[in-house]
């Protein structure tokens, strides 16, 4: 299968899938705990410990190589409180320094030892995608890719990990204090999940390259966070991100002729600004049309409330305050809820009657526990209107006694 | 503020002196013999840019944002590669344009999401990271795969490259670094009383938000103007690291912009000069790497704030703190007998006997004579020199005093620090001395 084109960009595209789904799966716990940049520091922290275990001999891909990584990564923490303890540093200072020297210090030995190791400065930036199935290690009669075998373990040991300590890593995340006083290790867990990063980033590092690796870490967790409420669904919603920007990602790179670890990020931000964009709930398009139909449904109700008090007064309506409510005004005269010059149908009726009651009910108890001047009733009872439902309006009358009207001395309609 | 108006000074002088070329070169190739015109004037952009990186980084570390230009600095590289396809040139003015307008639209990004989204700034940043790096790698990866003429320099913005700087390059880098600088002198005291005390500085008036504004602007136009020497994915360390090693050294604001931006210079400097003895190798790195030794030398050596300083000065005061507590129970042995005590009457641990060494070596006990007890073990007696018991009187005084006072306080100061001298003074001595 290798040996063929196709077989070939299979090989790539599987060894990348394999690597986003174990990045996502990671930084998903790295989004919920607010530390996405600690991703993005161990990212460029584990560089020289990579580069000094392939000097010393170890396979790029190698259990040493994971092993030099996590050394690495708990260095970096390690000095960033060391930084914080001995020179009173705040943290995200700290992790400045300390991830921008390590990486500044892996990328000084590999251009020196770049004649002696197979690991140059532009595959440490642009990944070696391309480059793993030409790699191979034969597994059961097969070629397959030396990158696939490894990062294959990686997600396989991952996951292994994850799915018994899940509940432990959720509750350390969002109550490490609670976790603490319930007996959970929190500080071993906090430095499994800072293991299971460096390692998930040392995969990371051959599919897009040291510095991209954060965004494959957090951004499909976080376009997954928009979408949906349980950790378990984010982390698989992430994984399924990560994996489909792998692949889409890929292949336009291959069409582009361009970098694939480069198209993979911009495909990842890419899926994160449609969740951002389409979002059921919270997405920008949701609250934009939430917005927009509650200006509606206030323009509607603002103008049959307007005419039914005209019909009430015996007097003309009062013009619309916005084009809007211009706009609401012709709409309800094509519905049929307004009728000739200013009187309403049956159902227009209706609908006006629970809007003025909402407003004279609130008057009302505005009037009896706010201790408001008569002239300041109206404009809070003008907006709550909207919002008030039959349950409400009916908790109010009953509160209220029977058989009176508002403040100002109107007729409160009864329900419908 | 005394340092930083004379180097911008200077600095100023120089670009304008360098751009007028004939002077410009003859005083600073005779400074300097044996080394070409071009590489001088290279080094001194390239200083000059870590010298503004510095002062610039000083602010917006005291602002607790650090890290503020990281996403920027990430997302330039697409400006540049986008600015050489628009343009089809290579000229520094054009790409660094771009990305100065790639690095705002970064910053853009960032505010945007935090506005409109639920995610969080960490997320967020990584995001516009992988978002504005990303659609780099892949603009500079795609130009070099089709081998657009000029295309294979772009690289050398991933991680500086300066040698590939021209003399006018460099004039362009310190002019604005001439500026940057002289803005932050300009507004010094604006900036340092936002970065003290935002709020009180919102209620006397001062335009808050815009002087946030102004420095992340500035920190974005650092970023640009580092991105020749130090890459993309470094230039960060030129804003962060510098500030950090220098405020080891000060509590003044003034004073940590000076040292900031001299040490920001120093480490690029370091960075030039490495770079061209050793060609392949890029320059950012080292800069960084010169930086980070200030910075190391900086946290453990530092006189005051430094880890070696706080640490003998800790261990100084605990022995100190030690000897006190065993010259009173020296003085309530020598109360209880005929004025005289031996040693095991009074010590007792690892810590009392060193005290005891402090004791004796400042001359405040003294030796009597040998006696034996029971006629077998022979016992040194000893008793408080005159300077001992006059010391070790003054301290009962005082605690007297002490005590008194605490039983004058009002009950709620009583509850607060429950003085029981003298053990529970030792109990809030270790804790001070944990907490320094």
């Amino acid at each position: 299968m290798a040996d063929t084109a196709g077989g070939m960009h299979l090989w790539a595209i599987a060894t990348a899938s394999v690597v986003a789904a174990a990045c996502a799966l990671v930084g998903t716990l790295l989004v919920v705990r607010r530390q996405s940049l600690l991703g993005d520091a161990i990212g460029h922290a584990v560089l020289p410990g990579i580069a000094l275990a392939v000097l010393a001999g170890a396979r790029p891909g190698g259990v040493a190589v994971f092993g030099a990584a996590v050394a690495c990564a708990l260095v970096t923490v390690g000095l960033v409180q060391a930084l914080r303890a001995a020179a009173g540093l705040a943290e995200d200072a700290g992790a400045g320094v300390v991830f921008t020297s390590l990486f500044a210090a892996g990328v000084v030995i590999v251009t020196l030892g770049a004649s002696r190791i197979d690991l140059d400065a532009s595959c440490v930036l642009y990944g070696i995608l391309e480059m793993v199935p030409f790699d191979t290690v034969p597994v059961g009669g097969v070629e397959v890719p030396r990158g696939f075998v490894s990062s294959a373990a990686v997600l396989a040991t991952l996951v292994a990990v994850a799915v018994p300590t899940w509940k432990l890593q959720v509750f350390s995340a969002f109550d490490p204090d609670g976790a603490r006083a319930a007996g959970v290790p929190v500080a071993a867990v906090t430095t499994g999940l800072l293991a299971a990063t460096a390692v998930a980033t040392v995969a990371g590092f051959e599919v897009v390259g040291a510095v991209l690796v954060v965004a494959l870490l957090v951004v499909p967790a976080a376009a997954a966070e928009l979408l949906v409420h349980r950790l378990h669904r984010v982390a698989l919603l992430a994984v399924a991100f990560a994996v489909g920007g792998a692949i889409v990602g890929y292949l336009l790179a291959y069409r582009w002729n361009t970098s694939a670890g480069g198209v993979i990020a911009v495909v990842l931000v890419a899926e994160y600004v449609v969740a951002a964009l389409l979002a059921p709930e919270d997405g920008c398009v949701a609250q934009v049309a939430g917005r927009i139909r509650f200006a509606w449904r206030v323009a509607r109700e603002d103008r049959l409330a307007a005419v039914w008090r005209a019909m009430e007064q015996r007097g003309t309506p009062a013009s619309p305050r916005s084009a809007l409510e211009h706009l609401a005004g012709w709409w309800l005269r094509v519905r049929g809820r307004i009728v000739g010059a200013a009187s309403l149908s049956a159902a227009g009726r209706r609908e006006a009657e629970m809007v003025v009651r909402s407003h004279r009910l609130w008057e009302a108890w505005l009037g009896r526990h706010a201790d408001l001047p008569l002239d300041h009733l109206h404009p809070p009872a003008e907006w709550v209107e909207h919002h008030l439902g039959e349950a409400a309006r009916r908790r109010i009358e009953a509160e209220l006694e029977h058989g009176r009207g508002d403040p100002h001395g109107r007729e409160i309609p009864p329900e419908a | 503020m005394s340092g930083g108006l004379p180097c911008s000074a200077a600095l100023v002088a120089a670009a304008s002196g360098l751009s007028a070329s004939p002077t410009g070169s003859t005083v600073i190739g005779m400074a300097v013999p044996g080394v070409p015109y071009n590489t001088l004037v290279v080094a001194c952009g390239v200083a000059a840019v870590g010298c503004a990186a510095g002062v610039v980084g000083s602010l917006a570390l005291l602002r607790k944002r650090p890290l503020v230009g990281d996403a920027a600095a990430h997302a330039t590289l697409a400006g540049v590669a986008g600015a050489f396809l628009l343009t089809g040139r290579r000229d520094l003015v054009s790409l660094l344009t771009g990305a100065l307008v790639a690095a705002l639209v970064g910053l853009g990004a960032l505010v945007l999401v935090r506005r409109v989204t639920r995610t969080r700034d960490d997320a967020a940043t990584a995001i516009v990271i992988g978002g504005g790096f990303g659609l780099g790698i892949a603009l500079v990866s795609g130009i070099t795969a089709r081998g657009i003429p000029g295309g294979g320099g772009l690289e050398h913005f991933l991680l500086g490259h300066a040698a590939a700087l021209t003399a006018d390059d460099a004039r362009l880098l310190m002019a604005v670094s001439a500026a940057a600088i002289a803005l932050v002198v300009f507004a010094l005291k604006e900036f340092t009383l936002v970065a003290f005390d935002a709020s009180f500085a919102a209620a006397t008036g001062w335009p808050v938000v815009l002087l946030d504004q102004a420095l992340v602007t500035l920190v974005a136009v650092m970023v640009v103007v580092g991105l020749p020497a130090a890459g993309a994915v470094l230039v960060t360390a030129l804003i962060v690291i510098p500030p950090v090693a220098a405020r080891q050294w000060t509590d003044r604001v003034g004073t940590l912009v000076a040292l900031a931006g001299g040490w920001g210079a120093a480490a690029a400097l370091a960075g030039v000069v490495v770079t061209s003895a050793r060609p392949g190798l890029p320059t950012g790195p080292v800069i960084v790497l010169a930086a980070a030794c200030f910075c190391l030398l900086s946290v453990v050596a530092s006189p005051r704030r430094g880890w070696l300083g706080r640490t003998l000065r800790a261990a100084a005061e605990r022995r100190a703190w030690a000897a006190g507590l065993l010259l009173d129970t020296c003085l309530r042995a020598s109360e209880r007998g005929d004025g005289t005590f031996t040693v095991a009457d009074v010590t007792d641990g690892r810590t009392a006997r060193a005290a005891w060494r402090t004791l004796e070596h400042e001359g405040l006990v003294e030796r009597l004579h040998e006696r034996t007890a029971d006629g077998r073990v022979p016992r040194v007696a000893w008793r408080l020199s005159g300077r001992g018991l006059d010391r070790a009187r003054q301290r009962r005084r005082r605690a007297a005093d002490w005590a008194a006072a605490f039983d004058r306080a009002p009950a709620a100061a009583r509850e607060r620090f429950s003085l029981d001298l003298p053990e529970c003074a030792i109990a809030t001595d270790a804790g001070a001395t944990r907490a320094t």
